[in-house]
């Protein structure tokens, strides 16, 4: 009963972006004007370790230059299922985007992530809400598949094990 | 889903009740209360007392604790217990806040998670507290949301764990619904 290796749509090569146009981008995340995107204003959405070379707590601006591909990777997966063009994916469309990403997920269980990931409170998710759930599934995953040596999908643990495993994510 | 441990039955009407005063005022016709609405119903009967209101993810952690129907909702019975649960938290809680500061230090929150019953390696109360604390201190806020979460990872692994040896299965589906309703 294998078949649990959600995937990332492929990222595009694109060409890169203008640097006015990512410097303004910048500045807009950059809310207190320091220069440097501290955690609460780039938020949970994306993991500031994979991008904070130095360690400071915070990314600049070449750093951030580097976050952008990630960004617009998320955008372009984001857009693909946002069919509706509102800004939101509702319950339906956070459906297609994970089965698309090869997760089986119960109906009931999209009405308890919306709740849970829904930060604007409108029964859909925003744009960093979605990269939010789809990082911390992506991680469970993660943590999972080192358990499951030998790849069949199941894993036996122990309740230490179990709790350390949940706590390190979520 | 039968479901034993929470409870007995209704003893008493509810409408004797001072709890009920709290939650029927917010709950309003449909008999249920909602995240945001048990924040407030929470934070009008004085449960934090002189500690800051729960935030809206704790309130929803607690909904989700008890939600049997999963419908994000809470009914008064489920109400009734949180409210039980909760007063025995905040008593762990106060007894290690021995300045009243409204925050306990990490090491506290590894005796308190002891002293509830749950028998941790230090690796894995080590992580726990990392998880939850601010600056090494852990706000009553924090810590609720931390109970919450150890009760109910308790009662998915224990459901899980049929021959009670401490050991459970988990197929990959199951483990991704039951950790992110968490």
């Amino acid at each position: 009963m294998a078949c649990h290796s959600p995937y990332r749509a492929a990222p595009h090569m694109n060409a890169p972006p203008d640097q006015g146009f990512l410097w303004n981008i910048f500045q807009r995340v950059d809310k207190d004007r320091s220069g440097v995107i501290s955690d609460s204003e780039l938020q949970q959405a994306l993991s500031n370790a994979m991008f904070d070379r130095e360690n400071k707590g915070g990314v600049n601006f070449n750093e951030f230059a580097g976050v952008w591909k990630y960004i617009t990777d998320w955008q372009n997966i984001f857009r693909t299922y946002d069919r509706d063009n509102s800004g939101f994916i509702d319950r339906n469309e956070l459906k297609q985007a994970l089965t698309g990403f090869g997760y089986r997920l119960s109906d009931q269980f999209y009405i308890t992530l919306i709740e849970k990931f829904d930060r604007q409170r409108k029964g859909q998710v925003a744009f960093d809400d979605f990269i939010q759930c789809c990082i911390v599934l992506q991680r469970l995953t993660d943590v999972f598949r080192r358990y499951d040596t030998d790849q069949d999908g199941w894993i036996q643990v122990s309740y230490e094990q179990y709790l350390s495993m949940v706590f390190n994510v979520v | 889903m039968a479901f034993s441990g929470y409870g007995a039955g209704p003893g008493g009407a509810p409408q004797q009740d001072p709890l009920f005063g709290y939650f029927s005022a917010i709950a309003g016709q449909d008999g249920h209360i909602s995240a945001d609405e048990l924040q407030r119903c929470l934070t009008q009967a004085g449960i934090t007392g002189s500690y800051q209101p729960f935030n809206l993810e704790t309130c929803r952690l607690m909904i989700n604790m008890l939600d049997r129907d999963m419908s994000c909702t809470m009914g008064f019975q489920e109400f009734k217990e949180l409210w039980q649960v909760l007063n025995g938290w905040r008593g762990t809680f106060v007894s290690y806040d021995r300045d009243g500061s409204g925050t306990i230090e990490g090491q506290e929150l590894e005796h308190a998670i002891t002293s509830m019953g749950y028998h941790l390696s230090p690796q894995a109360k080590n992580c726990i507290m990392k998880r939850y604390s601010t600056n090494g201190r852990i706000r009553f806020d924090d810590f609720v949301s931390c109970c919450v979460r150890l009760r109910a990872l308790t009662d998915q692994f224990r459901r899980r764990d049929t021959t009670q040896t401490g050991n459970a299965s988990f197929h990959y589906d199951d483990f991704i619904q039951v950790t992110m309703s968490i």
